[in-house]
């Protein structure tokens, strides 16, 4: 399932740290690195996930790779936030009912 | 009564509410901690797990959570209560986004859980 190895690949709390980082614009592999304390073949490594999970996509321009995020990966993410986000008013107005009820 | 939510979003992705009721926090506590009342506003359906995660008296409790579509994402949500200054409390809800490695590949065999239908 996609949505599976979209969350299994940000519960890594490096993973997530360079997803958030492409998240404000495409880079390459060693501005990515900059700032964060990883080995060349760990980004790698942590960018083959993040492009397999459909989170990251690369854009060659001749020898240059660049990464981006990937509005794919990034919609089933929204859409995760967006049904929570309607979910727990929703709920939270059945638990001040509840307290009402309860009050008497 | 006050109905806004303060929305924070955290770095590491979780969602984050807060809700001010005006039900004193021991109140608030029985009504999320104690099974009979959480049903009412939580039902079971919504849980993986209708026993809590973790618990600290009267403070906070955490709850896994199933997605009611597939795969049925499990996540963790806590429910944080302190006092406010109007004699009511605050309820911060910290939902942490899915994490695949709590999700159990087969469904648990509960023979006494009833399959819950969502209304519509």
């Amino acid at each position: 399932m996609v949505e599976n190895d979209i969350f299994k690949a940000l519960a890594d709390p490096t993973r997530r740290a360079i997803f958030e980082k492409l998240a404000a614009g495409r880079m390459n592999a060693s501005a990515l690195r900059t700032g964060l304390d990883i080995s060349q073949p760990a980004m790698s490594q942590h960018l083959a996930v993040l492009r397999g999970a459909g989170l990251v996509r690369e854009e060659r321009e001749g020898r240059f790779v660049n990464y981006e995020v990937d509005p794919d990966g990034l919609a089933l993410i929204a859409r995760w936030l967006a049904k929570y986000r309607a979910y727990w008013p929703a709920r939270i107005d059945a638990l001040k009912a509840l307290l009402k009820d309860m009050d008497q | 009564m006050n109905d806004s939510a303060i929305e924070t979003q955290a770095d590491d992705g979780d969602l984050v509410l807060e809700y001010d009721l005006d039900a004193p926090p021991a109140q608030v506590w029985r009504a999320i901690s104690i099974p009979e009342f959480r049903e009412q506003w939580l039902p079971d359906g919504a849980l993986a797990d209708a026993t809590p995660v973790s618990t600290v008296g009267g403070e906070e409790i955490r709850y896994r959570v199933r997605d009611d579509e597939p795969p049925f994402l499990e996540s963790v949500v806590t429910f944080r209560i302190r006092p406010n200054e109007g004699g009511g409390s605050t309820l911060r809800i910290i939902h942490a986004p899915p994490d695949p490695r709590l999700t159990s590949a087969v469904p648990a065999a509960n023979d006494d859980a009833p399959v819950l239908m969502r209304a519509a």
